[in-house]
Order: C-alpha cells, then structure tokens, then sequence
C-alpha cells in the first residue's frame, strides 16, 4: 500500500510539474494554436455585438499580422482576392462586418511546423466558416505563414490551399 | 460451553435476500472483479479503436454526391480500408483538408498512370468512355486530357448538373485519402 501511495504521489507530482511547464513556458507550436484561436474568436461576431466592438475586434485581429501581410485568397468559383499590408485587411474586416449580420469563424485542425532557427513557422488548418443567411457555412484549407518579429509571432502570408487541383 | 454471539436483527439475511444480492453483484461486477475490469478494458480499447482509429463518423453537407449521398445523411468512413490495398476506381473516399473534422466526399474515377477527360459530359479514361451506372443526372462536361502521376487520383462527385467550375473535383493526392465510406 505505502508504495501506491508513493506511486500516486509521484504521478501527481510529475503531472504538476508537466501542467506548470507547458502553462507557463509553451512552446512555439502552442504559442501560434493559441494565437490563432484567438484570431478566430475576433474574426466572428454576431448581430448583438455593437459597431464600436467590431472596430475593437478588427483592430485586435489585424494586430496579429504583420504590416506588410498579404493575403491571397481562391475560392472555388470566385476570383481570386488578394491583400495587400495591414491597413487594407483592416479595412476588409471592417467591410465584411458592415455586410453581414453575423460571422462565426473557427479551426478545427491546426498543424503548425516552427523552423529549425524557431523565427519562422507555418500553420496549415481549416477554417470553418459560417454566415447568416449560410446554415452549412464553408470550409477551406488555409496556410498561415508566421514570423517571429521583435518576440512576437506575426502573420506575414495567408493563403487558401487548393485540396484538388 | 461455546460462546455464542449475536447480531443485530437488521444484519440477519435471509436465503431470498442473499440470493438477490449475489445476484446483482454478478450482474454489476461479475463474479471475480479483476476479470470483469479485465474484460472492461479489453472492450474499450477495442471501441476506442472501432469507433475512433478505424471508423469515422461523417455527415454529408451539400449535394455534390446526390444521389448516392443525400444531404445531411450520415454515414461510416472505413480508415482502415486501404491498409491492405490501393484506393479503387469507383470508391467513395473522404479527402481531408489539414485535418479529419472537415473532410470532403468524392468517388474515385481516375487512378494513377491513367488519363482522364470529360466529353460532353461522358468520361473517358484513356480515351475510352468510363460506364458509370451512379451518375443518374445529364451533365455536360468538357475538359482536356489530364494525365495522372504516381500516387494521384481523379476524384469527382456523382452530382454534375451545374457547371464544372462549381463543382469541386480535380486531382487528389493519395495521402490525403482518409478512408472508403461504408454504405
């Protein structure tokens, strides 16, 4: 029995020191998952939130990118969009949040690969996305591509990956 | 004289009460607990590895496999399928994107090595006409020869009544092939 105790024991402590580590010292992977949830949650918003709050959000999420990102989006039978630096996807937030009524963004599948020198990393997940007036909603492969600029991981590159091509 | 000793009138089974309790025991525990928690586990991993490495769950969303898939009909996607062989013209598979969550549903027409091409709605493959008994809608496709390369697919759904650029087909990669559905 003293050595199930001991066992017990030792296990708690080991699954502590695990928890302690990774909360308090995640790794890059963790870091950029978190982020672009994060980025998720500003990207949505529903008819309730104010025009005041959607400007907040569109600051917040466009304080993820880099100045000079570029987005490059095709979408089966659309033309492709391409953005160019911050102030404009700003701008297109700000757009899509005056033409719809509600927008709920998520990733269910992240995989985030960091460079070997840990300055660079690329997160290919799907975003799901849902509108108004869409109950099914879309859903796209996305590659993000981040920089680690001045301590911080900013997206420098968005764009859609064709699944058939 | 042997001592005797007493017990309070509440602790006194009777047969009838014994048998119900062992009764229930063996129904709730079994009648030896490291076996029943054995045989507990073994059936968890076993439903772990059914329900969670080798099937997948799906739900259809949108028509582009009507009528062989309605929309909003649920079905098994068999991840084991292609262990032991390669992907076969006319399976149903489920093309993931980064992930399993969202998948897409497609059958295969096209293997490697083959060339694939729509006329006037037909496939051919190598240049001849592919029988296809699902496709019950007219369709009027036409597309170029495409040549298919080591470890690449046509995939296509059965449902080509609108134009060709709005459906969703072309070239998939077999390591994005998850699984056959089960139907």
């Amino acid at each position: 029995m003293k050595i199930g105790i001991r066992l017990a024991l030792v296990t708690a402590l080991a699954a502590a020191a695990i928890w302690f580590w990774t909360d308090h010292f995640p790794s890059p992977q963790e870091i950029i998952r978190a982020q672009l949830n994060q980025m998720a949650r500003y990207a949505s918003f529903n008819s309730t939130q104010s025009q005041l709050a959607a400007l907040a959000a569109a600051e917040k999420l466009s304080g993820f990118v880099d100045t000079n990102v570029q987005v490059v989006l095709e979408f089966p039978g659309h033309e492709v969009r391409t953005i160019n630096g911050r102030e404009e996807l700003r701008q297109d937030i700000v757009a899509a949040r005056l033409s719809l009524d509600k927008l709920k963004v998520d990733f269910p599948d992240i995989n985030v690969a960091v460079a070997p020198d840990e300055n660079s990393a690329v997160a290919d997940l799907t975003m799901r996305a849902e509108t108004d007036g869409d109950k099914d909603g879309v859903a796209e492969e996305l590659k993000f591509t981040f920089e680690k600029i001045d301590g911080q991981w900013l997206v420098t590159r968005i764009e859609t990956v064709q699944v058939l091509t | 004289m042997p001592l005797k000793t007493l017990q309070p009138a509440h602790s006194i089974q009777t047969p009838a009460n014994n048998s119900t309790h062992s009764w229930l025991r063996i129904i709730l525990i079994g009648r030896n607990l490291k076996r029943t928690l054995l045989r507990a586990g073994m059936w968890a991993a076993v439903c772990f590895v059914i329900f969670r490495v080798a099937l997948v769950r799906v739900e259809v969303i949108g028509i582009s496999m009507l009528p062989t898939c309605p929309e909003y009909s649920r079905y098994w996607v068999n991840r084991s399928a292609y262990l032991w062989h390669e992907p076969q013209r006319g399976d149903i598979v489920a093309i993931r994107l980064a992930g399993i969550h969202e998948m897409l549903l497609k059958r295969i027409i096209g293997l490697p090595g083959e060339t694939v091409a729509f006329s006037n709605g037909r496939v051919l493959i190598n240049g001849d006409v592919l029988n296809e008994p699902y496709e019950k809608y007219p369709c009027n496709w036409d597309q170029p020869p495409i040549l298919l390369t080591n470890g690449e697919y046509y995939v296509c759904g059965d449902n080509r009544t609108m134009p060709a650029a709005d459906h969703e087909h072309g070239i998939c990669q077999r390591y994005r092939i998850v699984g056959k559905l089960l139907k």
